[in-house]
């Protein structure tokens, strides 16, 4: 009985978190974010380096944010961080808000993926964007 | 007859201290794409136009006639290069000297008018605190930036919307209408354009 009820609270501790990359958001980031970001969003992308000011950690930085927040920042922009709502749809920037709350609670060493790597995989097959309703983005900004 | 022996030895007990030195200063640079600009000294005439400003309101190269111009290509959602070009030339600005401010001009001129209206060059320069005293940004029809893109020879290659490839050019103009240097690449070393900005206040 124990047993079932920790996987029910497994289960559901995964579903709360959601999967949080897909391949689309994993292209947006890599597009628009990964430069200053990291491909783990450290703050240590090859541009970081040339900025003058230090590219936060979204470990560090994400947690205490909001999604309206963080969509209200990557759509207005901040400091030198360019303001992607005048280019990007409703769609493209949430796709950006859940790949940053993702990496923001990524701190999992290789040995964790190499372990979990099979469940994650398992979880992340399900479309749960199909599954929990999920805004497409508008037709003219598809690529 | 021993002189080679020696000098081959003191190579091979040198030669690992070399590697090890070379490796520990690559351990320390930073992972960078960024690694500054080539500077080249041209001389080569630049014909008027006219864009619009990040007020809207309509703006030509040749008002600028007798004073020092530098002149970058940006836009404003631009993921890597363009945020070091401006963060720079805010340094350069910066920089400058209350007396040497009224000399020099800068514009940044967008490579993608579709996105970058006035209001959103505006807003970008704004985050940077641009001193817009002497700093226009300029944007327009595409015809009319294609016509400028082309007077400097930058390349503009729309990837998505919001994306776009293009060449990485600063170039310094002097009074008389004159591109003197250009700097290619995604940083320009702000002390390398101070200089040379100061050498032609000076020369002229």
């Amino acid at each position: 009985m124990l047993i079932h009820r920790l996987s029910l609270l497994g289960l559901l501790a995964l579903l709360l978190a959601g999967c949080g990359s897909s391949e689309r958001m994993e292209k947006i980031y890599a597009e628009r974010c990964l430069g200053c970001h990291g491909p783990s969003g450290k703050g240590d992308g090859p541009t970081a380096a040339s900025l003058p000011n230090a590219v936060p950690d979204f470990r560090q930085t994400i947690q205490r944010r909001s999604v309206s927040q963080i969509s209200g920042i990557i759509t207005q922009g901040k400091e030198i961080m360019p303001a992607y709502g005048p280019a990007l749809s409703g769609g493209e920037i949430q796709d950006m808000v859940l790949m940053v709350r993702f990496l923001s609670r990524q701190d999992r060493s290789l040995e964790w993926w190499e372990r979990f790597g099979p469940l994650v995989w398992a979880h992340c097959s399900v479309p749960w964007e199909v599954v929990l309703g999920y805004d497409e983005p508008e037709e003219g900004n598809k690529r | 007859m021993r002189g080679p022996w020696i000098r081959l030895g003191f190579l091979l007990l040198v030669s690992p201290f070399v590697f090890l030195l070379q490796r520990e200063a690559a351990a320390h640079d930073p992972p960078s794409v960024a690694k500054g600009a080539q500077r080249r000294e041209i001389r080569l005439p630049v014909e008027d136009f006219s864009l619009a400003d990040q007020t809207g309101k309509n703006f030509r190269f040749q008002s600028l006639k007798g004073k020092i111009v530098v002149v970058s290509f940006i836009y404003t959602t631009c993921p890597d290069v363009c945020p070091l070009i401006t963060a720079n030339l805010r340094l350069v600005q910066e920089r400058l000297t209350a007396g040497e401010r009224g000399g020099i001009s800068f514009l940044s001129i967008t490579t993608d008018p579709e996105v970058d209206t006035p209001n959103v060059l505006k807003s970008y320069a704004d985050r940077y605190r641009v001193d817009f005293s002497n700093w226009s940004f300029l944007t327009g029809e595409e015809k009319r930036l294609q016509r400028v893109w082309k007077i400097f020879s930058v390349k503009v290659e729309r990837k998505a919307r919001g994306l776009v490839n293009h060449t990485t050019l600063t170039a310094l103009i002097d009074r008389k209408g004159m591109m003197r240097f250009a700097y290619a690449g995604a940083a320009p070393d702000p002390k390398a354009i101070l200089e040379d900005l100061r050498r032609l206040l000076r020369s002229q």
